[in-house]
Parts: C-alpha cells; structure tokens; sequence
C-alpha cells in the first residue's frame, strides 16, 4: 500500500456493519492530525450521531466549511453539534437510499467527512483562481488552516496557479534527516517525462516561502521546512479533477510521515539481520568446549552439578 | 573489495594479529584485581605505544595495546548527514548488544565511532585469527552495509515521490 486512502475505515465499516444490522453503539476514535471522532445511537438503535473535533475548525468555517459540508449532507447535517465537538451528522438508517451502490456511495461520502471539512478552503481558493483569471491579474487572499500544533497549511489564489504550502516540523534528527531526502525526490520527480503533469513542489528548509514571509509567528529552528504545491489550472479543471487533488494532497503530511516511518523499520530490520550475521562470525570464533557423556563403570551418567 | 581497501584491512591484520600477544596479569596497583589495563592506564610501564592506521582523513583504526588486553577504535567514513545517521544508528545498534558481542565495548573511545575490547580472556578462550577475521570483516562490510542503506533509502524516496506526484494526473 503505497498511497493511503482519503476516508475514515472505521466509519465505513461500522456504518456498513449496522446497515446490515442495527444495535446500539458507543464509540471514540480518532484520525489523523489530531481529529477525534465520536459515533454513538443517543435516541434509537436506527440513528446513528457522528460527530467530528478537528482543531482548525474556527478557520475551516471562515473559509465556508459549512457552506461544503451542508451541500454534501444537506439535512444531516446539525445546526447544533454535540457538545466538544465541532460538527456533527444524523444518520437514520431506515431512511437510507435503495440500491446497494447508492448506499455504498452514501457511506463512503460519510466516511469522507474529514476530507469534506478540510476541503473547503482549497475550493475556495479554486473558485477564487478562477475569478482572477478572468481579471487577469492580482492575487487572492492568503488562507491558513493551522491543523497541527506546530504545522500549518497555506492556501493562495493567484491569476494562473494556485499555491498550497505546507510548513513542516520534524520533532526527530533521524526524521528531519530522512524527510529531507524524500522531500529532495519530491522536488527532483518531476524532471521525469512522465509526472510532467504533476504540480511543481518546492522545498526549502528553515526560510519560508515569499508567499507566506510576512506573517508573524513563523518558526525559525533548522527542523522547520516548507514544501510548496504550485497547483496549475489543469488540476482542478473539472469538478472529478478537482476533489481528487483535494483528497490527494490534503494526505501529503501523512503520506510523507507514514513513509518516513517504513523506511526507519525497514532500516532497523535490516541492521537487526546484519547484526546477526556479524554474530555468526563471532561465534565461529569460540573453541568448542568438548562435551562427551561421561559414564560409570556400572552404566549411570555422571552429572556435575 | 576495491584495490585500496585492501592495504588498508592488510595493515589493520598484521597490526592486530602482532598486537593480540596477551598474558594475564594482576593490578599492581591494587591487590587481588585484575583488569583491562588499557582501560584503567593507572600503570604506565604496562601500556604500549597506541598506533593509528588511517585509510583517509576519514577512515582511521585506532590499537592501543597493553600487557593483558587492547583496544582496537574503528572510525568509519561518513560523507554526508545522512551516512552519519545511518552511522551513528548502526553502531548504537551493535553496541547495545555488546554483551553477545563479547569483544565490543559499549562506548566507543573518544573521535571513534566504534571500539573493541579484547582481554586476555578473550584471547584465551576464542581462536585469535578468528578474532582478527571477525574484526576485519565486521570493516568490510559496515561501510557496504552504511551505503546499501542510503541507496535503499533514496531509492524509496524515489519511489514514494513518484508514486505520489503520478496520482495528480488521473
């Protein structure tokens, strides 16, 4: 598995679990970055409340995260949300669609509610391009969405592009060392005849972006680093295009840690079988101590003790 | 192995095979002890001359000898931060299990990246040339191993990076 997958498999297989066979459910997991999510039946075994926290919500919903999240669930989607958390969702499952691949479809759109919250500022900041390139000029305004503590994602429209930047910290030396070779790949793939399509990335340690220098509270350490996402009209053509870049690059933290993290346990097991090699070698070194049975004259083994 | 490392290892075996003549000897300094004593140094006249084989500025051996033990200190090239944490990993690695290693030492010496302690002990109850083939070849291969690694790891990135930027195109 090398790309992970935009939706939340506990929601998908625990919403597809009481479809097929509703009991009462109380259940607290989370996702990544720190979001919580809480499923339980408050009234009736047949309504499910799925509720989200996600740390940036006060930004998303200034970015018109309600707005996305309402015209994806319409009227499951609560006013009210229940209390520590930031959204909340009714599912009544006796009012479910049909046919299984409409009910498949629904689920996965459920599953799907992190991405949806995250992805109204990317679509804002489409919808922004494509209104300043009519103009012809001029820049749109910078959003920021601070999903980690430490981290941040910037988004800004511009005439002809739009320019995703993610600061990064790496809270490990053996991580900020790996992560600055893949992040180097990032930069270098695209070289390759047949990712030319792919947006530009940049990469710069410790100096931000022109895009985003003026901002205050910027860390400045040698463990901070951004990557740029120069995002081309191309990408967000048309609406298929467009949610599939937002899926796929919302999961760029997660992608590049995850794969961090494979390559230091690849790496351990390879020392761990290195180092038992160089132990075979060493044992080969040690005089074999004689070990005969010894016997009495009447037949019993002698035993020291 | 390439035509210079070779002198190189050469030296290091000629050098540690002479050196690896241990006796057993007690403390002078106090009674009823008897310890390594390259590690204590309390008595000088039991000491050798310490000497250095150095491939490059970077790769260098260390052997400081002794009436009844020697120290052997391997410094291994490390051209980049990322060989230097493959390094520094690997090592630490070997030498939290330093007791199965019973020649290493947990700590390396000072300027080294790894050190070995072979006692009299040592030298008694383990074949020497075996010693010296293990210590030799344990050179050989962590600098093959330290860039099989780095190689599998921008390999990886490679792979990652691709893989990802692909999946903007559908």
């Amino acid at each position: 598995m090398i790309l992970l997958e935009p939706h939340n498999v506990i929601i998908q297989s625990t919403l597809a679990d009481k479809i097929i066979k509703p009991s009462s459910v109380d259940v607290q997991f989370v996702d990544y970055d720190g979001v919580r999510f809480h499923l339980s039946t408050p009234e009736r075994k047949t309504v499910l409340l799925l509720s989200m926290h996600i740390r940036c919500w006060d930004e998303l919903v200034r970015y018109g995260a309600i707005d996305f999240l309402k015209r994806e669930y319409g009227s499951l989607l609560q006013s009210q949300p229940e209390p520590e958390y930031d959204v909340s969702l009714i599912i009544d499952l006796e009012q479910l669609p049909g046919s299984n691949e409409e009910r498949d479809s629904f689920i996965m759109s459920v599953a799907l509610l992190k991405r949806n919250a995250l992805a109204a500022p990317f679509e804002r900041g489409f919808t922004s391009q494509k209104g300043l390139e009519s103009a012809g000029t001029g820049t749109g305004d910078l959003m920021q969405i601070h999903y980690r503590d430490e981290e941040a994602i910037y988004i800004q429209a511009s005439h002809d592009r739009v320019t995703v930047i993610f600061s990064t910290v790496f809270s490990d030396e053996t991580d900020r060392i790996y992560g600055k070779v893949f992040l180097q790949e990032f930069v270098d793939a695209r070289r390759q005849p047949s990712i030319q399509n792919a947006p530009q990335v940049l990469y710069s340690s410790r100096d931000p972006p022109l895009e985003i220098r003026h901002l205050p509270n910027l860390r400045n350490t040698d463990d901070t680093g951004y990557v740029t996402f120069v995002l081309f009209p191309r990408h967000f053509a048309n609406p298929t295009n467009a949610s599939s870049t937002i899926s796929h690059i919302q999961l760029f933290r997660d992608y590049l840690h995850y794969h961090i993290k494979c390559s230091k346990a690849y790496m351990h097991s390879r020392m761990r079988h290195r180092a038992a090699e160089f132990q075979k070698v060493l044992n080969r070194a040690k005089t074999e101590v004689a070990t005969t049975e010894k016997k009495t004259v009447s037949g019993r083994t002698m035993l020291s003790r | 192995m390439s035509n210079v490392l070779r002198p190189y290892l050469a030296a290091v075996r000629s050098t540690l095979t002479a050196a690896l003549t241990l006796e057993n000897f007690s403390s002078q300094v106090v009674e009823r002890h008897n310890k390594p004593e390259v590690e204590v140094g309390k008595s000088k006249e039991v000491l050798l001359n310490p000497l250095t084989i150095s491939r490059n500025e970077n790769e260098r051996v260390l052997i400081e000898p002794s009436v009844n033990s020697i120290r052997l200190s391997i410094k291994i090239k490390q051209a980049d931060e990322i060989e230097r944490i493959l390094c520094h990993k690997f090592t630490r690695f070997m030498m939290q299990r330093a007791e199965s290693f019973i020649v290493l030492r947990r700590k390396p010496v000072q300027g080294y990246d790894i050190s070995f302690l072979i006692t009299n002990t040592h030298s008694e109850t383990m074949l020497k040339h075996k010693i010296v083939d293990f210590i030799i070849q344990f050179m050989e291969e962590v600098d093959r191993e330290i860039s099989e690694m780095k190689l599998s790891l921008n390999a990886r990135a490679r792979i990652v990076a691709e893989s990802y930027l692909t999946a903007f195109n559908s």
